[in-house]
């Protein structure tokens, strides 16, 4: 029988065989059982088939009645194949040995003119006997047990040479076999395609179920349409772009795993028509639409039309996925660089910490206040004597500005939350912020600044990113209880978040009382994550609330105002220096002002200067104590002077009345000298 | 008033002896700060709220340190401040390390220095283990005696390094900065000699000191009484007995007994009608002042010195002071 792939696709069933261009191989509805004929016995008619014995002897002898033509002694083993007349008139051109279990072909005599030999199902282990059948055209082997293509070597008309279902461990002598349109090897064990090149009329190429594990060395096959790969151990193709002719190529149940091992396919305009299912690449997510991408000429992929739909999602699902990996590329580089700038704003950090303690250390071992502690060196690792601090203090700063100015701060917008590392970005709050990014923040992450740096930014902040609810503090020296007096000029705050690391306040113990009592006007919902309860409230206010007392009543009232006058006097001072005197900006800061009217008025005199304004403050208090101090020595001068004076009086005083008194007396002792002496006075003062 | 003694002092010695000229220099200086403001109310009312301020001792809250320092009154009333603010601290029961303290003590003065407190924290702790947690009483009184007497406890630790020394004890005693304490500490440990100095010659010194200097002292009585008692003593043994010593408080007059150290009823009363003001963790409190009243309007009081004799005016917080006019005016 032949295979019916190779059926025509109309179905007509006549018998005859082209030998034009286009091979139509037609079903056969040859009655071949009966058409054989073994001549070994005349009279029975009709021969089922028996099975030939192979061996030499029994071909020699003969049995009762056969009648076996011995041909020549050279092939001795051979049996020899005779038709009767009729059939090789009916049937010149075909001859059908199918399930005659041949063990060996035989010898065909007088059959010249046959074009279509079949010998399917058999045993047959060699091709022989068969190059006098040099008009041969069809020739079927299919389910033998054939190891070697051989014995082809004359047939040059050859056009289909079916090989399916045998032994054949390797493509070989095939090189006259120039006009083969169609080469069946399915169900083989050839593991290489080699010495095809040549054909190059050769359209149809079955290698399916063999031990093929890569395709290449396919030049030279100019007419292949069709290249069936089923059931291989394929797991990349090459070659496949030199094909012109390729329409239909079928990997069906290969190992191919990924698209750039058949990307020559891309290359193919020839191919419609392509199957990869059972291989692990059709399992993917992005399999239909890499194909169909890369593939625009397809036609049928899987044994399924394309349709236009898909095609153009594979193009848009292909774009967009070129667009990710080109976000994620940028996401990762933009993440390094964040990384790195981090980790340099970090470094700068500590050396700037490290700096500090030094100073700090140095200025302690100077002051000549009561005996110092050596002790306290415990900040730094350097000796406790002052020159070798210096040296490395000066190493220290030297360091520190050895470091690039590049890159010293970072500033991430990330959808709510603004995030500033390093004391440089507090700059960027002077930028331009477009109004909905700026509205869109509720969240700010300072790290690696100093706290002192960020609390003469906070009414920045307070204007420019107006729905912030929630900071958070990292690395910036939060030492002190006080310094959270400083977020109460906010407008308001949700949550508050102070991380233990590079914040020593964090391990006091009332430390998140204070901030609920000093802050108690924001209602804060959460501090570190933790919900705020009303026992909190509570435990604050019970803790400090005689604090804000003491520091709202018990204040004298010059002194309350002079406080809240600081304080708002700097924020005031800080608004004109940046805005400029708008008159816009002295409203804004009386309507502020007004809504601090949420604020418990019995707080806010408890504020907190930085550092640095508070020295600027203790020298500016020197200057003055001065000149008081100056002022009332002068004071005490006159007044001790005075009182001196006062005393001297008093002292001389008794001694001078009665010394007064006297004089008085003595002069009015005599009444007419007197009258005379007083007018006289009187005339001369005329 | 004219008593001879009085009469027989020079004018500057009394006044410095009753830190007259400190507080006029710091009344003055006040008024230079604040002239805009005190003009408004004048000039007298400036100098009664100053001077009221100064004898009910809240003229140190907020102030720098070295006003709080100037006078044995100031200090004794930077004490007092401390007591009253921060004893519910003490009444909670929490205990605190010496660094929570000194950070309560910056809320009252900003620049208040870390060596007052440390030493402090060393009398309570014995020297030792100097994170160790300490209870409010035990520092508050530890602190008081340090900070009161700052100047005679250096110059006592002077003569008790000279002592461990074996040096002549009456020779003239000078507090030098290179005499930190912890250099000896090695030489207490080691074996064979008696802990301390002997409490009797130890004594003489300190009379000497007493005498010698006019900076404030205990009273002699009281030291004589701790010194009567022991053979020997350690410093911070000698410096912890006399902390605890009822009657060295009661000298000082600052802070009440250890007993009642956490009461006080009239902190306790306002303190109350605070925490009924508290929210629920509902939005601000609305501005109107209700009956039960924010602090700056308390109703005067009968009673002890330290409270305010007339209420302060409502202070108008929501104007920068300025263009308002406040309801009265005094000239």
């Amino acid at each position: 029988m032949i295979p019916g792939k190779y059926r025509s696709v109309s179905g007509r069933s006549a018998n005859n065989v082209n030998c034009g261009l286009h091979l139509v191989i037609q079903t056969s509805s040859l009655p071949e059982k009966n058409k054989v004929e073994f001549k070994f016995n005349r009279d029975s008619p009709s021969f089922p088939g028996r099975l030939l014995q192979h061996d030499l002897e029994r071909n020699y002898s003969s049995r009762q009645g056969d009648h076996i033509n011995l041909v020549s002694s050279s092939m001795p083993s051979f049996p020899i194949l005779q038709r009767s007349s009729e059939e090789k008139i009916l049937y010149s051109d075909r001859l059908t040995l199918e399930r005659q279990k041949l063990t060996v072909c035989p010898i065909i005599d007088g059959e010249e003119h046959l074009r279509l030999l079949n010998f399917q199902h058999n045993f047959i282990t060699r091709i022989q006997n068969i190059s006098n059948l040099q008009r041969l055209i069809f020739l079927d082997l299919y389910d033998n047990q054939i190891e070697e293509i051989s014995g082809l070597s004359t047939l040059r008309s050859l056009r289909v040479l079916l090989l399916g279902k045998n032994r054949i461990k390797k493509i070989s002598n095939l090189e006259n076999l120039i006009n083969l349109d169609v080469l069946d090897l399915h169900g083989n064990q050839i593991t290489k395609i080699e010495n095809v090149n040549h054909l190059c009329d050769l359209r149809v190429l079955n290698l399916a179920r063999n031990l093929l594990s890569h395709v290449d060395n396919l030049n030279g096959l100019d007419s292949l349409t069709e290249l069936n790969l089923r059931h291989n151990q394929i797991t990349f193709v090459r070659d496949v772009d030199n094909l012109p002719s390729l329409q239909r190529l079928f990997l069906s149940f290969n190992n191919i795993s990924s698209f750039d091992s058949v990307s020559c396919l891309a290359d193919s305009t020839s191919l419609s028509d392509i199957t990869f299912d059972g291989n692990p690449i059709a399992q993917e997510s992005w399999y239909k639409h890499t194909v169909l991408q890369n593939m625009t000429q397809l036609r049928q992929l899987d044994m399924k039309r394309v349709t236009e739909e898909e095609r153009r999602m594979a193009s848009v699902v292909a774009k967009k996925e070129e667009e990710k990996k080109r976000e994620s590329q940028k996401q990762s580089l933009l993440k390094e660089k964040k990384r790195l700038t981090i980790n340099n704003v970090a470094r700068h950090w500590d050396l700037q910490q490290r700096v500090a303690n030094n100073a700090t250390n140095q200025d302690r071992k100077d002051s000549a206040s009561p005996p110092q502690d050596p002790c306290q060196t415990e900040g730094s690792t350097t000796s406790p004597f002052p020159e070798d601090t210096g040296a490395v203090d000066s190493g220290i700063t030297s360091a520190l500005q050895g470091l690039s100015v590049i890159d010293t701060h970072l500033v991430e917008v990330d959808g709510d939350t603004l995030s500033l590392y390093g004391s440089g970005a507090l700059e960027s709050l002077d930028r331009n912020w477009s109004v909905q990014t700026a509205g869109m923040i509720t969240t700010v992450s300072f790290t690696f600044i100093e706290f002192d740096e960020i609390v003469q930014v906070l009414p920045k902040l307070k204007i420019k990113f107006p729905n912030s609810l929630h900071l958070k503090f990292k690395e910036t020296n939060l030492v002190m209880l006080q310094q959270f007096n400083a977020l109460a000029q906010l407008r308001r705050m949700d949550q508050l978040t102070v991380d233990p690391q590079g914040n020593p306040v964090v391990n006091f113990t009332l430390w998140k009382y204070y901030v609920l009592f000093r802050l108690s006007h924001f209602s804060m919902q959460k501090i570190n994550g933790t919900e705020v309860t009303q026992n909190d409230m509570i435990m604050a206010e019970r803790l400090f609330g005689i604090l804000a007392h003491v520091a709202s009543s018990e204040l004298p009232q010059y002194r309350l105002i002079s406080i809240l006058g600081d304080a708002r006097k700097k924020q005031f001072r800080y608004l004109l220096e940046t805005k400029g005197k708008k008159p816009g900006i002295v409203n804004e800061e009386n309507n502020d002002s007004k809504r601090l009217v949420g604020e418990n008025t019995n707080r806010a005199t408890l504020n907190y200067t930085t550092r640095e304004f508070y020295n600027e403050k203790l020298e500016d208090i020197k200057e003055k104590k001065k000149f008081c101090k100056m002022y009332i020595e002068d004071l005490m001068k006159e007044a001790t002077e005075v009182n001196m004076k006062n005393e001297a009086l008093q002292k001389l005083w008794p001694q001078m009345f009665i010394e007064l008194v006297r004089d008085a007396v003595i002069e009015i002792r005599n009444k007419n000298s007197y009258m005379k002496l007083c007018l006289q006075q009187i005339t001369d003062q005329k | 008033m004219l008593s001879p003694e009085r009469l027989a002092q020079p004018d500057y010695e009394y006044l410095a002896q009753r830190h007259v000229l400190t507080y006029m220099e710091d009344a003055v200086y006040q008024l230079l700060e604040n002239r805009e403001d005190i003009s408004q109310y004048g000039i007298a009312r400036f100098f009664t709220e100053y001077f009221n301020s100064v004898c009910q001792g809240t003229h140190i809250l907020f102030r720098e340190f070295s006003f709080i320092q100037a006078t044995p009154h100031n200090r004794a009333s930077f004490l007092r401040a401390f007591w009253r603010c921060f004893r519910t601290v003490g009444k909670n029961g929490d205990l605190l390390t010496m660094r929570e303290y000194h950070c309560l003590l910056q809320l009252l003065c900003p620049d208040f220095p870390l060596e007052l407190t440390q030493k402090a924290a060393r009398i309570v702790l014995m020297d030792d283990a100097m994170d160790c947690l300490m209870s409010f009483s035990d520092f508050l009184f530890a602190f008081q005696i340090q900070f009161y007497y700052s100047e005679f406890l250096d110059s006592v630790a002077a003569i008790y390094q000279d002592l461990l020394l074996g040096k002549n004890p009456n020779t003239v005693i000078v507090p030098t900065s290179s005499s930190g304490l912890h250099r000896q500490r090695p030489a207490l440990g080691e074996a064979g000699v008696p802990e301390g100095v002997e409490a009797s010659l130890f004594y003489q010194c300190l009379e000497n000191l007493c005498d010698r200097h006019k900076y404030s002292c205990p009273p002699l009585a009281l030291v004589k009484e701790i010194l009567s008692g022991v053979q020997r003593l350690t410093f911070y043994g000698f410096l912890g007995t006399l902390s605890k010593h009822p009657g060295i408080n009661q000298a000082l007059g600052a802070l009440p007994d250890k007993g009642d150290l956490m009461q006080d009823p009239a902190m306790d009363e306002e303190l109350e009608r605070l925490l009924a003001q508290v929210p629920g963790l509902a939005p601000a409190v609305t501005a109107t002042p209700e009956p039960g009243c924010p602090p700056s309007r308390t109703p005067p009081r009968v009673g002890s010195p330290w409270r305010p004799l007339h209420h302060p005016r409502k202070v108008d917080t929501e104007s920068d002071g300025s263009t308002e006019e406040t309801d009265e005016s005094e000239t």
